[in-house]
């Protein structure tokens, strides 16, 4: 039997040093703008049953998580998303809580995805969870605090913005069933105006059905919702547009200018979002870093129904990215390695204490002669070598 | 500013593709003339052209090591998972087709139907979509001979003009779906250099139309 004692599964890594430290800074920096919101922070378990994930509206699919069993034959999965567990903490152990009740987690997700493709099953995540309000301030909260959160980790960013209402009035009274409707939603949320085309042209031509052809190609700035409200004129879609407009209006104080990108084809888990959705974008790295919304309906899964809106960081793309930045070092050498003469060991070990107060990185040397350390300091790179001996 | 990078299909829908670039006033050049170069500059510097496996395209642009792609929908269909399709490039037509030796009644009887194909996830999706548990069997080289020796039932196939099967005897039953090229896009690609994307979409929309 082949024993794998030295490989790590397939997904997972082991993260050393450099990688370490500049996963602790991006967390740190991240955690930093959720404190300061007044975010609090929350450790859910690592397994869950798998009832908990399994709700219609999850949109996480089952292939996709990792099960075992518990004593009691009952089906657990390792946590795929930080969402939906703290639905079911709030709707037990904070049932009766003072709302909003503002929430953060760090805590790495797990996802069973296809071989080779080079994705992690492991994914550090980062997010925050407002619950227990809903309308235009919680949600202007939690927009500028993910522009917050990505601002402080990269330069050269943009968050894409819709509403979940927007396809769901355009299509709501269209005579087709749910699994039409979601090949339409497919095609939107992959810009794919061939096979929408398609779809749409085989449906009866209206208002609604036009306004749906253009929902891929509605992306840009302020001009977007122009057009967008002569397409959805006299349908249920403009409520959401205004509403959207208004939000877009307030972020612009911000001055992001071109970071805030409208996307009315911003469609993904649309049985899951209910309000505004969002994603945020890095340059290099070629997936969404930051993926968030309102999520009115999955409270109610839990029998506590209440206004919910919240947004995930993926910290490890983040990390990834800051550690390919020449610009930016991870580097934790010391600066001065002290030896420690016989007899001397203490001496040094407080010599070392107050250089660090000092702000100077020294570390004290465990090797047992100065030769030794001379060699290790200059193959590690350490500039200096001090020595402690009695006077 | 970083060139835009394009993931090129290579072989027949590399040829269509170059003829497009120039007609819309890029200069391709370096891609005719490439020798042994695997990175392409194209139009000015403005464009960087890779060429690559079908599948492979799809890989670079899906971790946004290439900003588009052009590929064929029969590889998206089998290997696609999340980017933008942008535009249906209108040449590279095909279709997938299921067939069987000719006279065969493909769904007669109540065994289980066996499939040979290169294409298994199309194949598994066509018939999922009729509630059909069929075996499936990958086959690397010519799918046709298959049904010949016995190995399968019927193929999914690509059918260009069919003639193929005609000289081995076989017969579309049903046709899948239609195919062509496609232009891709990485999604943080498309939102963090919209402009450009959308320039390169509607010049190239122009001229397929």
């Amino acid at each position: 039997m082949k024993r794998y004692t030295k490989i790590t599964p397939e997904g997972t890594k082991d993260f050393l040093f450099a990688e370490c430290s500049a996963m602790d800074d991006v967390c740190g920096k991240v955690e930093k703008v959720f404190r300061t919101r007044g975010f609090k922070k929350v450790i859910t378990p690592a397994i869950e049953f798998y009832d908990v994930f399994a709700l219609p509206c999850s949109g996480i699919m089952q292939e996709a998580m990792f099960k075992t069993v518990d004593n009691k034959g009952r089906l657990l999965v390792v946590r795929p998303d930080s969402t939906l567990p703290i639905a079911r903490m709030v709707s037990s152990r904070l049932k009766n809580s003072l709302l909003p009740v503002r929430l953060y987690y760090k805590q790495a997700v797990y996802r069973n995805n296809p071989t080779l493709t080079g994705r992690s099953n492991e994914n550090m995540q980062m997010g925050v969870e407002l619950l227990g309000v809903k309308g235009i301030r919680a949600d202007l909260e939690i927009l500028t605090t993910a522009v917050d959160s990505l601002a402080a980790v990269a330069d050269d960013f943009r968050i894409e913005l819709g509403h979940a209402e927007v396809f769901d009035a355009l299509s709501e009274n269209l005579d087709i069933d749910e699994a039409y409707k979601e090949k339409i939603r497919v095609s939107i949320e992959g810009k794919n105006y061939s096979a929408l085309n398609n779809l749409l042209d085989k449906l009866e031509p209206s208002n609604a059905v036009s306004a749906i052809r253009s929902l891929p190609s509605l992306f840009g700035g302020e001009e977007i919702f122009e057009k967008a409200l002569k397409i959805c004129e006299g349908t249920k879609a403009v409520s959401a547009l205004e509403y959207l407009h208004k939000i877009y209006t307030s972020l612009t104080v911000l001055g992001l200018g071109e970071k805030i990108i409208v996307d009315l084809g911003l469609v993904q888990r649309n049985d899951y979002y209910t309000g505004i959705v969002f994603s945020g974008y890095v340059s290099g790295i070629g997936d969404a870093v930051l993926s968030g919304g309102r999520y009115d309906e999955l409270l109610g899964e839990f029998d506590l129904p209440m206004g919910a809106a919240g947004f995930a960081v993926d910290t490890d793309a983040v990390t990834m990215l800051r550690l390919s930045d020449n610009n930016i070092s991870y580097s934790d050498n010391p600066e001065v390695l002290v030896f420690a003469h016989d007899g001397c060991e203490m001496e040094a070990i407080t010599e070392v204490a107050e250089l660090n107060m000092n702000g100077i990185k020294a570390q004290f040397s465990v090797l047992p002669t100065l030769e030794e350390t001379k060699k290790f300091a200059s193959e590690r790179g350490i500039a200096q070598v001090k020595e402690v001996k009695k006077v | 500013m970083k060139p835009i990078r394009i993931a090129l299909t290579k072989g027949r829908l590399e040829k269509t593709t170059v003829e497009l670039l120039e007609k819309i006033g890029y200069n391709c050049d370096e891609i005719k003339n490439k020798g042994r170069r695997l990175i392409l500059s194209v139009g000015d510097g403005k464009f960087e052209v890779v060429l690559a496996k079908a599948a492979d395209v799809i890989t670079y642009v899906e971790h946004g090591v290439c900003d588009l792609g052009v590929v064929g929908k029969d590889t998206i269909l089998e290997n696609g998972t999340s980017f933008y399709e942008l535009l249906d490039l209108g040449f590279g037509k095909c279709r997938f087709a299921l067939a069987t030796k000719k006279g065969h009644d493909f769904y007669s009887g109540y065994n289980t139907k066996t499939i040979a194909t290169k294409y298994p996830n199309v194949t598994r999706a066509f018939f999922d979509d009729k509630n059909m548990d069929v075996r499936i069997i990958k086959i690397e080289g010519s799918v046709e001979l298959a049904p010949l020796v016995g190995l399968s039932d019927g193929i999914v196939d690509i059918v260009e003009t069919g003639s193929t099967l005609k000289a081995n005897g076989l017969e579309v039953i049903e046709w899948v779906t239609d195919i062509s090229a496609r232009l891709i896009a990485n999604t943080a690609s498309l939102k963090l250099r919209k402009k450009e994307i959308e320039e390169l979409q509607r010049k190239l929309e122009a001229v397929t139309q």
